[in-house]
């Protein structure tokens, strides 16, 4: 090869686009041939630069901007439009609460994380060892409440500090969460209408704690487990580990025997049982999934939940409102798992009620609080049910009673909604 | 991200504007790097960069050939430019009757605009195959597929453009961008 010849190809072979003997070529050439050699770092010289200015420009991110450019310009040529054809055209009559429904749906979809990050508490200490899955960029999976014929699947895709959710029977409600500033963004893909909730506190806290609670769960094996052996679980070979953590939650996983992933975990704790699966990790996920920017075309709607308080108050409240939309029935059981299959059919009725927007906002928020101050009892108070067939009204018929922490008496609501304390003997039978 | 500029313009002509963030993510880069070789300047290049995107969308119904979609684009951001160049003389022209013996403050130059302006004025084809190269972060072989052309092509191309760049580089900038036009 001489010079002419190697010069001719050098920026292929700088590419590496050469066949092997040609590289081989131009390799034994530029050994003894400084000319070509001085040639050569030239053109190194000239590509790390290119390179260098690629890196550098591709910081630029237009992409927000220019979507919102366009949709701010979409909405004036939409103007444009609507007032030459001003009225001829039909105003689309916007569905009266659809902003509720968004919400609630969405503080539904907190509610059902919320009940597992309970279990969690922070004294619990594990060696961090199963490094591959905890520190999995992105996780991606799908969880449920309850049983697993009829509970609706909730699917999480948890990026960082960002979380996508979605739940089986709430299809066209998106839940973003972005735990660093403690924000949800929901959508409701059918009226195109975007919720941007804030959800400092413990509402926030409990999500935050959740991602790390599907991480610490695995760990959790680690030192104190038993083995179930191998089994076929969801149709694939499984290896299965038990575990009973501090506050007598009972941990199962099962995981790939080659692999060591897991493919299912089971949470029981007192009433409450959780099924995580169909886990993927270190997924690439698209950024534009998790993003809190509300997309073009949705009309945002800013609003600020108080989820920070949830009292005995709100659940006798939501009981109440409950019966107002169920011909003054009790419903016939309560718990986490109810409020995850129920709530959207509840939101729905309070719909059709024809009520002002702001009266069916709140009263889905005061359900919702009760569902949380229930959930809460769930995991440290003992209580009992007894609403199912009782009517609004039945002042003797006692519905439910619980014992708060710490006392010695028990609270007992009746059918009528009033509630006394009542020393242990005197319980309802 | 892998799916063609034609079935990203089809989308967003079939009701779907959003996925036309794939193509801006797609050509951002390759855009400011044309752009700042022509403007100068980071911020102006964004300036520009943005309007070319918006600009594109909005004639997208016009466009004939989606496949050639890249070279439509960077046809639009030209005129752009030239756009924004004209209204910067005159705007400059004003500054100067105004004030003829202050000097006009420097403008903020973008990261390496010799190397920018140098690709700015390559021949249409030389460039096209390196803005898609080291701005649109493609390999050979993808610059091949998209431009519909053989891969030696792409690599005579490009060795043509080094040269180009070279020679270029080595002669010292005018800086004839800031003159006022008579």
């Amino acid at each position: 090869m001489n010079c002419a010849e190697c010069k001719e190809i050098l920026v292929a072979y700088l590419e590496e686009l050469l066949a092997e003997s040609e590289k081989q070529a131009v390799s034994d050439h530029l050994k003894d041939c400084h000319s070509c050699q001085a040639e050569l770092k030239q053109l190194t010289n000239l590509q790390e630069r290119l390179v260098s200015n690629g890196r550098v420009v591709a910081q630029s991110d237009l992409e927000n901007d220019v979507m919102n450019q366009i949709v701010r310009e979409q909405n004036v040529r939409l103007k444009v439009a609507q007032k030459a054809t001003a009225g001829l055209k039909l105003r689309r009559i916007i569905m009266k609460s659809s902003i509720t429904r968004v919400a609630a749906a969405a503080v539904v979809l907190i509610v059902a994380a919320l009940g597992v990050n309970y279990i969690m508490t922070p004294s619990v200490t594990f060696a961090d060892v199963i490094e591959p899955i905890i520190n999995a960029k992105t996780v991606i999976l799908d969880m449920l409440v309850g049983d697993e014929e009829t509970s609706p699947l909730m699917h999480e895709i948890v990026v960082g500090s960002r979380i996508r959710r979605t739940l089986s029977n709430m299809e066209h409600v998106t839940q973003i969460i972005d735990l660093e500033s403690e924000k949800m963004l929901a959508l409701d893909n059918r009226d195109k209408k975007a919720v941007l909730v804030d959800i400092t506190g413990p509402v926030g806290e409990g999500s935050r704690i959740y991602v790390e609670f599907l991480q610490r769960e695995l760990v959790k094996l680690k030192d104190n487990y038993t083995e179930l052996g191998e089994q076929e679980i969801d149709g694939q070979k499984a290896i299965g580990f038990a575990a009973t953590g501090q506050n007598n939650e009972e941990v199962k996983v099962w995981a790939n025997p080659k692999t060591a992933l897991p493919i299912r975990v089971e949470l029981r704790v007192g009433q409450f049982f959780a099924i995580m699966k169909n886990f993927q990790f270190d997924v690439p996920i698209e950024d534009s999934l998790v993003s809190m920017e509300v997309p073009p075309g949705y009309a945002l709607h800013q609003t600020t939940f108080d989820l920070t308080k949830a009292t005995e108050q709100d659940f006798i409240e939501g009981l109440r409102i409950w019966t107002r939309v169920h011909d003054g029935l009790f419903p016939e059981a309560i718990g986490t798992e109810v409020t995850m299959k129920k709530a959207p059919m509840l939101s729905e009725k309070l719909d059709q009620l024809n009520l002002p927007e702001e009266e069916i906002g709140r009263m889905m928020m005061t359900y919702v609080r009760g569902a949380l101050f229930l959930q809460m009892l769930e995991r440290q108070s003992p209580f009992q049910y007894a609403g199912n067939g009782v009517k609004l009204g039945e002042a003797d018929t006692a519905i439910f009673w619980y014992q708060p922490k710490g006392s010695k008496t028990w609270r007992v609501v009746n059918g009528d909604l009033s509630v006394r304390d009542v020393a242990p003997e005197d319980l309802p039978k | 991200m892998s799916e063609t500029d034609t079935y990203y313009i089809e989308r967003c002509l079939d009701g779907h504007p959003d996925d036309f963030r794939y193509i801006v993510r797609r050509y951002q880069a390759v855009l400011l790097a044309h752009l700042a070789g022509k403007l100068g300047s980071k911020d102006k290049a964004e300036e520009a960069a943005q309007e070319s995107l918006v600009r594109a969308y909005f004639n997208m119904n016009k466009l004939k050939r989606p496949g050639s979609f890249f070279s439509w684009l960077l046809g639009i951001a030209d005129r752009v430019a030239k756009e924004h160049r004209r209204k910067e003389q005159l705007h400059r022209q004003r500054e100067v009757i105004r004030s003829f013996s202050d000097e006009a403050a420097s403008p903020e130059l973008s990261q390496d605009y010799g190397l920018e302006a140098a690709i700015a004025e390559l021949p249409e084809s030389y460039r096209r195959v390196v803005l898609l190269r080291y701005y649109g972060g493609r390999s050979c072989s993808q610059v091949a597929e998209q431009l519909d052309m053989p891969l030696g092509t792409v690599t005579k191309t490009l060795s043509r453009a080094y040269a180009m760049l070279r020679k270029s580089l080595q002669q010292p900038k005018e800086t004839e961008i800031y003159e006022v036009q008579k």
